[in-house]
């Protein structure tokens, strides 16, 4: 009876540890505008919009524009990842940052679409090319 | 004799030492040194600004439902430089058919089709050989409603004591049904760095 009893509280007490597992939900706090400390010290994310483009087939593309204002001249490198509704990740045409060079006081407006209708979220890198 | 030899080993070993050692390069975090010359990254930066401005305009949606058949007609290489072309056109084909939009024919092409074994296939019709159940019928070939055509150009000029090498990545969407450009697209790249440096 005794070995009953000791082995119940065994299972009961090991269940009771057992932690749930996490869900990808729970996990996901991406930020939508990821800045590299380098390049705050020259120039600022002045505007973030994003809207999406309705097609002649019904469907929709997410795309992103962005404003930075230089502080001095420098320059910027950035890129867009793309994510779908799960959070997967989703290929566009290429992986390297896009470059551009900002002279002081100027503000720049730079664009990305997305490359499938299935995106819904993005992640927006800027950072100072070495 | 032996200090000879000694010295031109130890000279042997320095230069080894001193050479750069052969590394991979991730083009996803590239900050290596710009060549004059058009690398993969000018490619890659060309490839997104047509794709992207193609997918923003619409015209690669076809009003009919399904996917567009593009074919890749002509992109002149006016460069002094050896370019293959695809290294441009496989980025937006490939770019093109994961949007969803676009499917590419190898059937079809200015100097032949780019896969002779879609009408090679077909020459097993009526063969004994082979199993009829499995070979391609008549009429199934689709032919394309898009064509893809361009013209990489390079202008050099010497400016102060520099050099600056322009290059012109110019790209139009023709709709083969009607004869116009329903899309057109112009990427330019300038460069400017040592006057010794080649860029052909």
């Amino acid at each position: 009876m005794k070995r009953i009893v000791f082995a119940s509280m065994l299972v009961l007490s090991l269940v009771g540890c057992a932690s749930q597992p996490e869900t990808s939900s729970s996990l996901i706090d991406r930020p939508e505008l990821k800045v590299d400390p380098e390049v705050v010290y020259t120039m600022g994310v002045t505007e973030l919009f994003q809207e999406r483009l309705a097609q002649p087939d019904g469907e929709s593309l997410l795309q992103v524009q962005f404003a930075v204002e230089a502080r001095s001249d420098a320059e910027l490198a950035w890129k867009v990842t793309w994510f779908d509704a799960s959070g997967m990740m989703v290929k566009g045409v290429g992986e390297s940052y896009r470059k551009a060079s900002l002279l002081t006081g100027q503000t720049r407006y730079f664009k990305a679409t997305a490359p499938h209708s299935r995106v819904v979220s993005y992640q927006l890198h800027l950072r100072e090319p070495q | 004799m032996l200090i000879r030899a000694v010295a031109i080993s130890v000279g042997l070993t320095v230069i080894a030492g001193c050479a750069a050692p052969t590394r991979y390069i991730d083009p996803a975090a590239d900050d290596g040194p710009v060549a004059m010359t058009m690398d993969y990254r000018d490619f890659e930066k060309a490839a997104t600004d047509a794709v992207e401005d193609m997918l923003a305009s619409g015209a690669v949606n076809n009003p009919n439902g399904g996917r567009y058949i593009m074919v890749v007609s002509r992109i002149t290489n006016d460069t002094m430089q050896r370019i293959d072309t695809d290294q441009l056109t496989k980025k937006i084909r490939v770019a093109l058919l994961r949007s969803g939009k676009v499917v590419t024919t190898t059937a079809v092409g200015l100097n032949g089709a780019e896969d002779e074994m879609s009408m090679r296939a077909r020459e097993l019709r009526d063969s004994e050989e082979f199993d009829q159940s499995g070979v391609q019928r008549k009429g199934t070939l689709q032919a394309p409603d898009l064509s893809l055509s361009g013209k990489i150009l390079q202008r050099n000029h010497r400016v102060g004591k520099e050099q600056q090498v322009e290059y012109y990545i110019q790209l139009s969407l023709t709709d083969l049904a009607s004869g116009l450009a329903f899309w057109e697209g112009e990427t330019p790249i300038i460069k400017r760095g040592s006057d010794s440096s080649v860029s052909w």
